[in-house]
């Protein structure tokens, strides 16, 4: 038995957790509210985590009317960087947009970067998503995803 | 015999090859793609024909390490698990350095926040700094999510041995350079 094991391993080992990419880790959707409201969201997967302090959201061509208000995270002590917040599970933060056009199309900037408790970060990333704007007193657009959700026989 | 008694060896046979068959899976995942010992010597090429600055802007091949028992770290200051592995690994590097052993870290960082970093622990091996072209350099050596801390492992003759996504603690990391030095 214990030459089975020896002759089908290769000569190099491999030592890596089950690890999701990012995109995945750290799903990012936005949806189109109202005519000049849209909110960005992330699904962030369990074992997983986003620093607060890391999170930008601009969009592009609209101004926005204020500062998007980030939502207060869960306070985490780090090693080295002390106190620090972390959002997990979902985070959704509003974005009101500045005198938009009816049914403008905007594009959603996100720079975010998190790491997974097993013990590894990731780099900052930036995902771009785009949703056209309803017209007023219509409903809601649909939730656009940045990454769809995919079954994979290896995940 | 029972008819239970008979099979009973064959079963044994083929839960022993599912077994390897899941290891090698398993343990193989990072060299699903090769299928010669040629990728394997490619792969350390491909690290030792690398040059980047160090931390004052000095160009350093990591070709000039060749011949030691080299352990590539990936790493950064924004990554913590990152930062909470390289004290051991300063240990290790004073302990087994005049036996061959090289540590080479490559922060995909800033230089100054490296080198704040490096006094802080007393870094003693050399701290190299890459961008986007360090992090596709370790995406070749098997790190294909891109995250940190990276570690990649070559013998004397530069052949990879082992890679690592995660932290690389003391007992695991002994065990594997005692092998090879």
């Amino acid at each position: 038995m214990a030459t089975l094991l020896a002759a089908s391993l290769p000569g190099v080992v491999a030592a890596q957790p089950k690890l999701l990419e990012p995109e995945r880790a750290f799903a990012f959707s936005v949806q189109a509210l109202d005519d000049k409201t849209v909110e960005a969201r992330f699904a962030i997967a369990d074992g997983y985590y986003l620093y607060r302090e890391k999170l930008r959201l601009t969009v592009e061509p609209t101004a926005l009317v204020e500062v998007p208000m980030l939502p207060a995270g869960k306070i985490k002590d780090d090693e080295f960087f002390g106190r620090v917040e972390t959002y997990r599970g979902r985070v959704a933060v509003k974005l009101s947009l500045d005198k938009p056009e009816p049914g403008q199309k905007v594009t959603v900037r996100a720079e975010s970067q998190g790491c997974a408790d097993a013990g590894v970060c990731y780099p900052p990333q930036v995902q771009n998503l785009t949703v056209a704007l309803p017209a007023a007193g219509t409903r809601p657009g649909p939730p656009v995803e940045a990454t769809p959700a995919r079954k994979s026989w290896f995940n | 015999m029972t008819t239970a008694r008979r099979w009973l060896p064959w079963f044994a046979l083929a839960a022993a090859g599912l077994l390897a068959l899941a290891a090698g899976i398993y343990f193989g995942g990072n060299t699903w793609d090769r299928t010669s010992d040629d990728a394997r010597g490619k792969d350390a090429g491909v690290l030792f024909g690398v040059a980047l600055p160090d931390a004052t802007g000095q160009e350093q091949s990591l070709g000039q390490w060749k011949g030691k028992v080299v352990v590539v770290n990936f790493w950064a200051t924004w990554c913590t698990p990152c930062r909470d592995e390289m004290p051991e690994f300063v240990k290790v590097q004073r302990e087994l350095g005049g036996r061959g052993l090289q540590f080479v870290g490559i922060a995909i960082d800033q230089p100054d926040k490296v080198q704040e970093f490096s006094a802080e622990i007393g870094l003693n091996y050399p701290a190299l700094i890459g961008g986007y072209g360090a992090m596709e350099l370790s995406k070749a050596l098997g790190n294909r999510l891109g995250a940190l801390p990276f570690t990649v492992v070559v013998d004397r003759s530069g052949r990879v041995v082992h890679t690592q996504l995660g932290p690389l603690r003391e007992p695991s990391l002994r065990a594997i350079i005692n092998q090879l030095l």
